[in-house]
């Protein structure tokens, strides 16, 4: 699918990139007021939500999708964030004539910023043309159009919201990414959908055990452990055209791959030698390194951001714990000491948080802990949470839970304050992909 | 008190995994061996000797979160090469499973070590390595699939599966 950006307001596609790009060095360099005046400083603790309303989006023609529809996807992007208070207005009250936001009302609501949008069909083709406006100023902060098919309607509003959020916290959003997950039930089949457990597509028809998905960087492959050979062995399939591969089919386990954040090494566990370790392998599956040593079962590799240290379980100690490995040799560092059962560690992209598995009272909680070993911290409490997956902006983490009884895949908040389910069917190891779809 | 009894406990698994270390013999594996009984035509092993050693093999069993074998493991692992003597054209597959508490990967780890712990205490009661090769299957493949002890108890354990 193409979606054309056709909107007036876009700056050139080359300099938002290179903005995208360069936006960390940005935010240290410039001074705030750079941005747009509704900022919100994601790294403050005390952070107040940003009250925002979202308008029914307006249409002339009608057609298959209906606007209060679209600004649901809006509202449903920007509450999962934990940072907006979504405001609920009525049409008739929040806007003005012509569609122009009526200020005075909002500003009087609390509400700081609106969203709002018209649409159009022909045939099967949407346009949709969104709107943020800064309430505070009376300005508008930035509008987009986009065609596509209608099927698409949700990823022309996610790629929207992806830059509403650059917009208002100077990094783009995460809602044109894609999350992979397994399957729970008796085959373990592997499934991809959007972040929001929209489009669900089954990838794997094997009728085997699949395991331990994980995007590719580019997002064209994903890595995964399979029983397709009776052996528990690390295959790619190709997104484009659905086919696998073989990449490590060594005796024992090739178990837990995770691609390096270039996408040109992968780290697994393998027993080849022995008991199960890390190895570093390329792409065609050649060792390249064992990482990790002892007498401990090493498994569950996860990369820093830098591609200097992998996080990663070992229970060389007597029961599993998170310990930090350099991968240019040294020591591993132990990080985790709270729990006796601490497993499945998910570096976060922006490099300061881990996020894990916890055994606590019996029952498994996601939590996340600094690279250092301080602020650990649990983010949830109701049923069984595991196998933690950042999104590639590390604001939000997908897990599993079994709180409402049958496995599924949950999303939540950095901080936990925000957590719903996610998968419309039952299933458990979510990976998020690295970057939005294209 | 709790602090020694957690020391002693890990000291004492610290033990196992060494003792377990120190007498490992390479075990050879065999990609291609067959996951189901009599398996492809041929062989000097009847199907029904096949079958025989398989409806008498015995599951070996696990404590909770521990790949070490315990008294009643080992004296079914025991049983179970005396059996495999009196049939040396029978090949086994050890496979490793775990209760569905804990993390798929990590159970994967122990499943392998469950099955690495079963295939070491063949061989060294006189059961040739390539005739042993192990699978893990984690927490993938319950054979009861309650959420209680009972059901866990039943999961925790090293299949022999029999083939040629």
């Amino acid at each position: 699918m193409k979606i054309i950006n056709t909107s007036k307001y876009c700056r050139s596609t080359v300099l938002a990139m290179l903005l995208w790009a360069l936006a960390p060095a940005l935010l240290a360099l410039c001074p705030i007021t750079a941005y747009a005046k509704l900022l919100i400083d994601v790294d403050n603790p005390n952070l107040t939500k940003m009250p925002v309303a979202v308008v029914d989006f307006v249409s002339e023609s009608g057609g298959p999708v209906s606007g209060k529809d679209l600004a649901a996807i809006v509202k449903n992007d920007l509450f999962i964030t934990g940072m907006f208070q979504i405001v609920e207005c009525p049409a008739s009250s929040a806007l003005a004539s012509g569609l122009e936001p009526n200020f005075d009302y909002l500003a009087q609501a609390g509400v700081q910023a609106i969203i709002t949008g018209t649409f159009q069909v022909q045939g099967d083709q949407l346009t949709v043309e969104a709107r943020l406006y800064d309430v505070g100023l009376r300005k508008l902060e930035m509008g987009k159009r986009y065609t596509a098919r209608v099927a698409d309607h949700r990823k022309m509003i996610h790629l929207f919201d992806d830059r509403v959020l650059e917009k208002l916290t100077g990094v783009q959003g995460c809602f044109s990414s894609k999350i992979a997950f397994v399957g729970d039930s008796q085959t373990r089949e592997l499934y991809s959908m959007d972040y929001d457990g929209h489009n669900l597509q089954q990838l794997t028809r094997n009728g085997t055990i699949n395991l331990s998905p994980d995007w590719a960087p580019d997002g064209n492959s994903i890595l995964f452990t399979s029983y397709l050979n009776r052996n528990p062995d690390l295959w790619s399939l190709n997104l484009s055209n659905m086919k696998v591969m073989p990449i490590s089919t060594r005796s024992g386990l090739n178990a837990s791959g995770r691609f390096s954040p270039d996408g040109n090494f992968i780290a697994l566990s393998m027993s080849v030698k022995s008991i199960p370790k890390i190895f570093i392998i390329n792409t065609q599956g050649n060792i390249l390194k064992q990482l990790t040593n002892g007498l401990g079962n090493d498994i569950s590799p996860s990369w820093s951001p830098d591609s200097m240290a992998i996080a990663h379980v070992s229970d060389q100690a007597g029961a599993p714990q998170i310990y930090v490995s350099p991968v240019n040799g040294g020591d591993p560092r132990r990080l985790t000491f709270t729990s006796n059962y601490n497993t499945d560690p998910d570096w976060s992209p922006r490099g300061d948080m881990i996020a894990f598995t916890a055994r606590i009272d019996g029952r498994f909680q996601v939590c996340v802990i600094r690279v250092d070993g301080s602020d650990f911290k649990v983010l949830t409490t109701q049923g069984s949470n595991q196998e933690p997956s950042w999104s590639p902006d590390g604001r939000l983490i997908a897990f599993t839970s079994n709180r409402d009884g049958a496995k599924r895949i949950y999303i939540m908040d950095a901080k936990g304050s925000i957590q719903i389910p996610v998968s419309p069917v039952t299933g458990k190891s979510p990976a998020w992909s690295r970057n939005n779809a294209r | 008190m709790r602090t020694r009894l957690i020391i002693a406990a890990l000291t004492g698994l610290v033990l196992v995994s060494l003792l377990m270390g120190g007498c490992a013999k390479k075990i050879v594996k065999q990609p291609d061996a067959p996951l189901v009984p009599g398996y492809g035509a041929g062989g000097q092993v009847s199907e029904a000797d096949m079958q025989g050693v398989q409806s008498t093999l015995r599951v070996v069993y696990f404590d909770f979160d521990k790949y070490g074998l315990s008294q009643e493991a080992q004296a079914a692992l025991q049983y179970n090469a005396e059996i495999l003597k009196k049939y040396p054209n029978v090949s086994v597959i050890a496979e490793g499973h775990c209760d569905e508490r804990g993390t798929a990967e990590y159970n994967l780890a122990l499943g392998e070590r469950r099955a690495g712990s079963a295939a070491e205490y063949l061989s060294t009661v006189g059961i040739a390595p390539n005739r042993i090769s192990t699978v893990s299957f984690g927490s993938e493949l319950p054979v009861d699939p309650a959420h209680n002890e009972e059901a866990w108890a039943k999961n925790r354990r090293v299949y022999l599966r029999a083939g040629k």
